[in-house]
């Protein structure tokens, strides 16, 4: 179905609860601005395809908005990839959208920075890990305070294949991301982690899906975030086993951490299981920093201040704790570090 | 006679409206190690959190001097940039915070100057090869995971690190075993030389390794009796049943 076609989804759907379609459509709902593009550049040997923006049917109002707008689509195909790939995606304009296909078919390391100052971008990643395959996918939001940002991901994660997945969101001022991902044969498996750091006015909401088809599949989500300000975060999570998927196993954590007492935070993990014989766990908290901790460092002589911002990075850090590999935690934690110290000084 | 360090005059305290200290007097010097026995909730912590801060314990009543100055116009991380250390008894596990950042940042705080990497990190495997600590340590997340044991060594590495002039050791020796005990004690003999130091403890074990200077034995909030060394074995042999009628 395109764009034009579809209703409004109702604020009733799990999905569009707390950031409403038309709170985070670029201008009313019925219109389909024209998109500039979002430039992808790489640092490195790869080299981009550009292909022809997908027609194909999809049946989620975001994925249909991005495709009718429209922007740059590229596609990269790693065969295996020994040093990290760095992507930049610079938007600029009013409204700018990009497409951006992965396929990996051996072993490889990949970032995506998205930076720039429009009012609204649109980013989807549909991306393909074929069997056996590794792909270890960093992504870091560092956007202009004042940009509105759609983020929409689809992962097939194929037999025995494996996906490390880690989000840092510190940029943009209402931010919806909508990132799903299939296990879609036996030994899949997802670890997946999500980083943010809100303060000021920012809206957040980070919706995660993982669906298990097949058993002896495995998925692991760490979602922390910490909310200064009068600040807003939502990280809904749906896991799905299929019927029939067995010996499957998956963990989803949400934790949130709250700085003010304006700040406010939802997490909200949902599980639907059909198979007889899985592990599935999940477990959500929300909490201002502990008192116990606070004093512990301040008796070891570190200010409220330092205290409370050492506390803070070591929770943020602590999300990427369910990944392995480690040019991407490495990555991950230096660049929360930056922005961590960037705002201490601020 | 030696410099003052820490003097308690008639502390009263209390915790969530509880009564807990009912005229604590206690004066220690440097170079002094003084211990604290008593049963479970004696307050034998509950002195030794107030003195360092701990925003849950409130002072209805007397005061606390380091150095002769009163303790209530400092912050907690005054205290320690000025040279009070506590060892905890619970230390607050910090997830994500690696102790070598950790460690770097709290010798900052209290020297007041980022000590130089290549002495530091000297000093900082000296100490760590005092206390049998493996490296590794450095890489793990501040108590996160750690073995009772593991924890406690953590504790001391921090106090042979801060170099304390009063060291407060809340129920250090719990947790340990033969072996750790020993290297425990090394370290906090180590800092006792130059310091003033308050063991709270249940146990004889510890201070047959520490030999204290006076044997403090607290009843329902009280100091009751003061004694050297040999007050310790008594109280181990005894009980402190006896002392009830005193208090």
């Amino acid at each position: 179905m395109i764009y034009q076609q579809m209703a409004i989804p109702p604020r009733s759907e799990h999905l569009w609860r707390y950031t409403p379609w038309p709170r985070i459509h670029p201008t009313v709902p019925t219109e389909v601005p024209i998109a500039d593009a979002v430039i992808f550049s790489l640092e490195g040997a790869e080299a981009f395809e550009e292909v022809p923006s997908s027609e194909s049917g999809v049946d989620d109002i975001a994925r249909a908005f991005l495709q009718a707008a429209g922007g740059s689509s590229n596609r990269l195909f790693i065969n295996e990839a020994s040093e990290p790939i760095h992507i930049n995606a610079r938007a600029s304009g009013h409204v700018a959208v990009g497409h951006l296909n992965l396929e990996v078919k051996g072993s490889a390391v990949v970032f995506i920075h998205i930076s720039g100052e429009p009012e609204w971008v649109g980013l989807h990643i549909t991306g393909k890990i074929h069997p056996n395959a590794q792909l270890c996918f960093g992504f870091i939001n560092e956007l202009d305070p004042n940009t509105k940002f759609l983020r929409c991901e689809d992962w097939l994660i194929e037999r025995d294949a494996e996906l490390e997945h880690a989000t840092l969101s510190v940029g943009g001022f209402r931010c919806k991301s909508d990132l799903r991902s299939t296990l879609n044969g036996t030994g899949a498996s997802i670890r997946q982690s999500v980083t943010i750091n809100a303060d000021g006015a920012r809206h957040e909401d980070q919706h995660v899906e993982i669906h298990h088809l097949h058993g002896h599949t495995n998925s692991d989500l760490v979602m922390n975030s910490a909310c200064a300000g009068s600040s807003h975060f939502i990280g809904t999570g749906l896991l799905t086993i299929a019927e029939g998927a067995n010996k499957s196993d998956a963990s989803q954590v949400f934790r949130n951490l709250l700085l003010s007492e304006k700040a406010r935070a939802e997490a909200i993990p949902e599980l639907e299981v059909l198979a007889d014989d899985v592990s599935a766990a999940h477990g959500a908290a929300s909490a201002p920093v502990d008192k116990e901790q606070m004093h512990y460092l301040m008796s070891r002589g570190l200010s409220p201040e330092e205290s409370q911002a050492m506390i803070v990075n070591g929770f943020l850090l602590n999300a990427f704790s369910n990944l392995t590999n480690k040019f991407l935690i490495e990555e991950m934690r230096t660049r929360l570090t930056v922005h961590l110290e960037c705002e201490l000084k601020r | 006679m030696a410099e003052e360090i820490l003097r308690i005059e008639n502390l009263h305290v209390s915790v969530e409206g509880t009564l807990i200290l009912k005229g604590v007097n206690l004066t220690i010097h440097r170079g002094e190690i003084h211990a604290i026995m008593g049963r479970n909730g004696a307050g034998k912590s509950t002195l030794a959190n107030v003195v360092m801060g701990h925003p849950a314990y409130v002072i209805t009543e007397g005061s606390i001097f380091y150095k002769g100055q009163p303790l209530e116009e400092l912050a907690v991380f005054e205290r320690a940039r000025a040279g009070m250390f506590l060892s905890f008894q619970y230390p607050a596990v910090i997830p994500g915070v690696q102790v070598g950042t950790f460690l770097k940042k709290s010798v900052t705080s209290v020297r007041d100057e980022a000590p130089k990497g290549r002495a530091f990190r000297k000093e900082l495997t000296s100490a760590m090869e005092q206390l049998s600590m493996d490296k590794s340590f450095l890489s793990r997340y501040v108590n996160d995971g750690f073995s009772g044991g593991e924890k406690k060594r953590l504790e001391i590495l921090q106090m042979l690190l801060l170099k304390p002039h009063l060291a407060l050791l809340d129920e250090t020796d719990s947790g340990l075993d033969i072996d750790a005990l020993r290297i425990v004690a090394k370290g906090i003999n180590e800092v006792a030389v130059d310091s003033a130091c308050l063991i709270i403890t249940h146990y004889q074990r510890l201070l047959d390794l520490v030999k204290p200077d006076y044997v403090h034995a607290m009843i329902n909030g009280t100091i009751v009796q003061t004694g050297g060394p040999e007050l310790a074995l008594e109280l181990e042999d005894r009980g402190y049943d006896w002392l009830d009628v005193t208090a």
